[in-house]
């Protein structure tokens, strides 16, 4: 008894979402609906609108004493930077004081006021191995994003966001394989996120898909 | 609506390491509770919280507050989380299939009033839409998102063949959604 057939193609788009949703499927149909979810928004939703119909049963959760592992997650998240050397580290005192020529020849010469330095970021996926590297002018709004390299799944797209004071995820756009050039008003500290979004970009004002990296603009 | 988890989010998209701290705090008991009683054992809840809370980190800027409070979309990440562990487990705990708690707790700590209040109201919801259907599919659909059972490890249990409770279930489901959506 099977009544597959009578399922109009939305009903059966949906009831997907739902079994995917409570876990009904099983491994093989379930990882598929979980890589789907990832990079297909309208799926995406559907999954989550079952997530949400079905959310008062979390309160037949109980609780339960939680052990502490918030030193492992931190340190996870957060593995301790290895100190960066400093751009003047390993030069002779000889080129030392040439600099420092260089310098007072600097200020003592009349020139025109400096543009404001550039910002950077470097969003790190350690999964994928992608890294990007973002470079911002204040003054022309430009905004260089390295090629993203290896390149996104096929069928889905990295989409670059700012996340501005207010938590709310702003799409810069989508990056191309090759390096983008992207124009925004940034400003230092503020985040970038990298997700992985279906074709021409998140159907939603935020990211559908997962965010695979963040980093500070600084 | 005031929700304190949503706020924590927010906090947490903007890297914000101190919040990542206080969402431990309200939210760890919940899900530990979530991931025992999918994953039936807590050694395996322990491993599998750390990598809701790194998902938490990762994910939080994808949270949409218009589309639903803070717990539920935690609850759901955890859920993923411990259904992706079920599913790549080969054996399965007989314990699993035990039976259902029933038991409903209404009240979450860091909750307002009238967040509560609008929960309780989802809650009746919910309650009424699973009294319409027939017990034995009602009792199947709250153990496959309380335990994780799959169609086979259902059918298994109620003694039937795994087409007749696919059946049955997305009847239900189909069902469930159009009383919940009314």
């Amino acid at each position: 008894m099977n009544d597959d057939d009578t399922l109009s193609p939305q009903d059966a788009e949906d009831l997907l979402a739902a079994e995917y949703a409570l876990g009904l499927l099983d491994p093989d149909a379930w990882r598929r609906a979980q890589q789907r979810a990832e990079v297909d928004g309208a799926f995406a939703a559907r999954v989550q609108a079952w997530e949400g119909r079905l959310a008062p049963l979390n309160d037949s959760f109980p609780e339960a004493p939680p052990p502490d592992l918030l030193p492992r997650i931190e340190a996870e998240l957060f593995p301790a930077q290895p100190s960066r050397r400093t751009w003047f580290m390993g030069l002779g005192l000889g080129t030392l004081a040439a600099a420092a020529l260089v310098l007072v020849l600097l200020l003592v010469i009349p020139t025109t006021p400096p543009a404001p330095p550039s910002l950077q970021a470097e969003l790190v996926d350690e999964t994928r191995g992608l890294t990007l590297f973002v470079d911002y002018a204040p003054q022309t709004e430009a905004l260089v994003v390295s090629a993203a390299d290896p390149a996104p799944d096929a069928g889905s797209v990295y989409e670059l966001w700012v996340i501005d004071d207010t938590g709310q995820p702003r799409s810069l756009g989508l990056l191309g394989d090759a390096g983008t050039l992207l124009q925004a008003a940034l400003q230092a500290g503020q985040t970038l996120a990298v997700s992985l979004e279906p074709e021409g970009g998140s159907p939603e004002p935020v990211p559908t898909g997962p965010v695979l990296a963040t980093a500070l603009l600084n | 609506m005031q929700d304190e988890i949503s706020d924590l989010l927010r906090r947490l998209a903007r890297q914000d390491r101190s919040a990542l701290r206080d969402l431990y705090q309200h939210a760890a008991p919940k899900l530990t509770g979530l991931l025992i009683r999918m994953l039936g054992d807590r050694a395996e809840a322990e491993d599998a919280l750390q990598d809701v809370f790194v998902k938490l980190w990762q994910r939080a800027a994808t949270f949409d507050p218009d589309k639903g409070s803070g717990m539920s979309w935690i609850c759901a990440i955890a859920r993923n989380q411990a259904l992706d562990r079920l599913r790549a487990r080969s054996a399965r705990r007989s314990t699993r299939t035990d039976e259902l708690d029933e038991s409903v707790h209404v009240a979450d700590p860091g909750m307002s009033a009238e967040a509560t209040v609008m929960l309780r109201a989802k809650m009746q919801d919910v309650i009424r839409c699973f009294d319409e259907l027939p017990t034995e599919r009602s009792q199947a659909v709250k153990a496959a998102y309380l335990q994780g059972l799959s169609y086979q490890e259902l059918a298994d249990h109620h003694s039937v063949p795994l087409n007749t409770m696919r059946t049955w279930l997305r009847r239900a489901l189909i069902s469930l959604r159009e009383c919940l959506d009314r």
